[in-house]
C-alpha cells in the first residue's frame, strides 16, 4: 500500500541545507499496523506529513495504492487526502470557530455526504472517542486530550483506508490512551491500516511492526525484517 | 459543499468578526450612499427645473409665443408683439379648440387702509389656479361671469392678507391695486411646487385676466395658450392656428407655438445636470475605488491571518475550488452587504435631503443597480486574488504558518 524509496527531504536554513529524512525506504501492507518510533526532531513527523500527501519529498519517490503521487493532479491529490487517508496532527488543527462536531463533519463536507447523514455520523464517532456530550463545544473550552479525541473523530469520518496518527495518544491519560489503541485495533481489524507515532513502547508494543527511526534514518523495521 | 452550505460558512465567518467586517464594509458603503445621493440629486434637481419651466402650461395646451420671445437673449420690451383680441377670437373659431386663454404675470402694490406691500400678481381664466398652482382656501375663486365681467374681484395669499388686514375677517374687504378699488373675495395658498418657488416670495395676488387688462392696458399679453378638445391631434392644429396668425398679422414668421423652445431648453438643462452629475459622481466613485482596496486588503489579511485554518481544510481533502469558492463568497457577501446598505443610506439620505433640507430628490433605480453590480465586482476581483493565493499553498507550509 505505502511505497516510499530513496525519499529525502531537505531544509533550507540560511546558507546550509538541514536533511530532515535522508534516503529512507519503507513498505506498509494493507492491513497493517505500524509504529513508528524515535526521539524528538529525528524527522517522524516530516515523515508522516509525505505519508499524508501533505508534502512532498525533496527527492525519492512515493507510491500509495499503487499510483505515484508526484503524477496526481491537485484535484486527485485533494480526493486521496479526503476519502483515502484519515490524518490526526500532532498539534491537533482544529478549526477554533467551529464546534467540536463541526470539526468532525468538515472532512464529510467536502465529500458532499448529506446533511442529516453528517450530524448523524459526527455525533456516533464523537460518542465513540468518548465525547458525546461535548459535541457543541468549541475547541478552546476543550482539554487537550479531549481535542485530541476529537481529531480522530475528524480523522475517521470518511472511514480512510489508511489512518495517519503523529501521537494520537500523547496527550491522554494511560486508560484513555488503551482506550484510543483499542479502537484502533478494532479497526484494524476491520481492514484499516494504520500507521501511527508514539513515544509510548507499551503503545507501540500492540502493534504488529515497529519501525524505528532516528536523525532523518530509518534503523529498524523499515522492510520486511521488522515485521513480528 | 453547495451553495447554501457555502453561503452560510461565509456569513459565520463574517459573523464571528463583526468589527473588521463592518469596517471592510464601511468604504464601500460610503461610496455607494454617495453616488445614490449624489445621482438622487442631480436627477432632482433637473425634474424641478424643468417642472418650473412647464409648471404654467396646462395638459392639452398648445402655447403661442411671438417669435422674438424663442430666440435667444432677453427680447427688447417694445419689440415685441402683443396678442389682440382678434387673435383670440381667430383662434377660438378653430374647430377641435376647446378654450383659448392667456395669464398676465407682474408684480403690482396692493393697498388698503394705509398698508402698502408689493406681491406677485397672477391672472388669468377661471381655472388660472390649476396653472398658477395654488388652493382656495378660503372663500371661493372667480368664475367665467367674473371674467367676462371684468369683476374687480381678487383672491390674496393668506400672508399677504395677513399683511394688510388687521382684523381676523378677510372676505369682503377692498383692496386697492393699480388706484382702483378691488374686493377680495378669497384666500388662495399658493403650493410649493419645488425648490425655485421658495425664491418667489409668498405674497401672491390672483384676479381675473380681463380685469388685470383693465387696470394695466400697458402689459402686454406675451403668450396665447390654446386648450385642445381630447383627442385632438396638438401638434397639427397648433400649426394650422399658427399660420393662421402668421397670415393675419402680414408677417409670416410673428408667431411660433413654444415646443421646439421647450425642447431646446431641456435638453441644455439635460446636459448641464448630466456633467455636473458626472463630475460629482466621479468623485463618489474614486470613493468606491478606495472603498474597494480597503476590501482588499483585508481580504489579504484575512487570508494571511488564516493561512492555518486553509492548511487545514485542505488537509481534510478542501479542492482548491472549495477554498477559492469560500473566500470569494465571503468577500462578495461582505461588499454586498456594504452595497446594499450604502444603497438604503443613500436612499435615506435622498430623503432626509428632500424633508429636512428641502432639495429635490429622485432615486434612480439604475444608480442603484449599478452601485450593486459595481459593489459585487469589486468583491470579486479584490476577493480572487488573495483566495487563490491561499489555495495555491501547500498544505504543510500553510499548516506551519505563524
Ligand atoms: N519547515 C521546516 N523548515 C526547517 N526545518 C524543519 C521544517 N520542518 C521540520 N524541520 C526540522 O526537521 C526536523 C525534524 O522535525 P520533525 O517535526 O519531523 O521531528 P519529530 O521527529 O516529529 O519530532 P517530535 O518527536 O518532537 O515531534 C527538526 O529538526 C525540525 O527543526
Ligand atoms: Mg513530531
Amino acid at each position: 500500500m505505502i511505497e516510499l524509496s530513496g525519499v529525502t527531504k531537505r531544509y533550507r536554513s540560511g546558507e546550509e541545507w538541514l536533511t530532515v529524512l535522508d534516503d529512507v525506504h519503507l513498505t506498509v501492507e494493507a492491513g497493517e499496523f505500524v509504529s513508528i518510533m524515535g526521539p524528538s526532531g529525528s524527522g517522524k513527523s516530516t515523515l508522516m506529513h509525505i505519508l499524508g500527501c501533505l508534502d512532498v519529498p525533496t527527492s525519492g519517490s512515493y507510491r500509495l495504492f499503487g499510483r505515484s503521487i508526484e503524477q496526481l493532479s491537485a484535484q486527485e491529490l485533494a480526493w486521496v487526502r479526503n476519502q483515502e487517508i484519515g490524518f490526526v496532527f500532532q498539534n491537533f488543527h482544529l478549526l477554533p470557530r467551529m464546534t467540536a462536531q463541526k470539526n468532525v463533519e468538515l472532512p464529510m463536507m467536502y465529500a458532499g455526504v448529506p446533511r442529516r447523514e453528517r450530524h448523524r455520523r459526527a455525533l456516533e464517532l464523537l460518542a465513540q472517542v468518548g465525547l458525546a456530550d461535548w459535541a457543541h463545544h468549541l475547541p478552546n473550552a476543550l482539554s487537550g486530550g479531549q481535542k485530541q479525541r476529537v481529531a480522530i473523530a475528524r480523522a475517521l469520518a470518511n472511514r480512510p483506508a489508511l489512518l495517519l496518527a503523529d501521537e494520537p495518544t500523547g496527550a491522554l491519560d494511560s486508560a484513555t490512551g488503551q482506550e484510543i489503541i483499542d479502537l484502533f485495533l478494532s479497526l484494524n481489524v476491520d481492514g484499516m491500516t494504520v500507521v501511527l507515532i508514539t513515544h509510548d513502547a507499551d503503545v507501540a508494543r500492540r502493534a504488529r511492526r515497529i519501525v524505528r527511526i532516528q536523525d532523518g534514518r530509518l534503523v529498524s523495521g523499515a522492510g520486511e525484517e521488522g515485521r513480528s | 459543499m453547495n451553495w447554501a452550505e457555502t453561503l452560510l460558512s461565509a456569513w459565520t465567518a463574517i459573523r464571528s468578526n463583526k468589527l473588521r467586517s463592518f469596517l471592510t464594509m464601511l468604504g464601500i458603503l460610503i461610496g455607494v450612499s454617495a453616488i445614490i445621493t449624489i445621482v438622487a440629486l442631480g436627477q432632482g434637481g433637473q425634474a424641478a427645473v424643468i417642472a418650473t419651466i412647464e409648471s404654467p402650461r396646462l395638459q392639452n395646451t398648445i402655447q403661442i409665443l411671438p417669435k422674438e420671445t424663442l430666440e435667444p437673449g432677453l427680447p427688447q420690451p417694445d419689440q415685441v408683439l402683443s396678442f389682440s383680441d382678434q387673435d383670440f377670437q381667430l383662434a377660438r373659431q378653430f374647430p377641435g379648440v376647446a378654450d383659448v386663454y392667456y395669464t398676465l404675470y407682474g408684480q403690482a402694490t396692493v393697498a388698503s387702509g394705509g398698508r402698502v406691500v408689493n406681491a406677485s400678481l397672477n391672472a388669468g381664466p377661471q381655472y388660472l389656479n390649476e396653472i398658477a398652482h395654488f388652493t382656495v382656501v378660503q372663500g371661493r375663486m372667480f368664475t367665467v361671469s367674473d371674467v367676462l365681467a371684468h369683476r374687480r374681484v381678487v383672491l390674496l395669499s393668506p400672508s399677504l392678507a395677513e399683511k394688510l388686514f388687521t382684523g381676523s375677517s378677510r372676505i369682503g374687504q377692498t383692496v386697492q391695486i393699480g388706484g382702483q378699488p378691488l374686493q377680495v373675495i378669497g384666500l388662495a395658498e399658493p403650493a410649493q411646487l419645488n425648490l425655485l418657488g421658495n425664491f418667489l416670495g409668498t405674497d401672491y395676488v390672483y384676479m381675473p385676466a380681463t380685469t388685470c387688462r383693465d387696470l394695466f392696458p400697458w402689459w402686454s399679453i406675451s403668450e396665447m395658450d390654446v386648450q385642445v378638445k381630447p383627442g385632438v391631434d396638438k401638434v397639427d392644429l397648433g400649426n394650422r392656428i399658427v399660420t393662421a396668425l402668421n397670415i393675419r398679422v402680414h408677417d409670416s414668421n410673428a408667431f411660433e407655438e413654444s415646443t421646439r423652445f421647450y425642447a431646446g431648453l431641456e435638453q441644455t438643462i439635460g446636459q448641464v445636470t448630466r456633467i455636473f452629475t458626472l463630475v460629482i459622481g466621479s468623485i463618489a466613485g474614486i470613493a468606491l475605488v478606495v472603498g474597494g482596496v480597503g476590501v482588499m486588503n483585508i481580504m489579504l489579511v484575512s487570508v494571511t491571518e488564516r493561512t492555518q485554518e486553509i492548511g487545514i481544510r485542505v488537509s481534510l481533502g478542501a479542492t482548491k475550488r472549495a477554498i477559492l469558492l469560500q473566500f470569494l463568497t465571503e468577500s462578495v457577501l461582505i461588499t454586498l452587504i456594504g452595497g446594499v446598505l450604502g444603497v438604503l443610506l443613500g436612499v435615506m439620505g435622498s430623503f432626509v435631503m428632500r424633508a429636512v433640507v428641502g432639495l429635490p430628490t429622485a432615486v434612480s433605480g439604475w444608480a442603484i443597480a449599478v452601485s450593486l453590480v459595481f459593489s459585487t465586482l469589486i468583491g470579486l476581483i479584490c476577493g480572487i486574488y488573495p483566495a487563490n493565493k491561499a489555495a495555491r499553498l501547500n498544505p504543510i507550509d500553510a499548516l506551519r504558518y505563524e
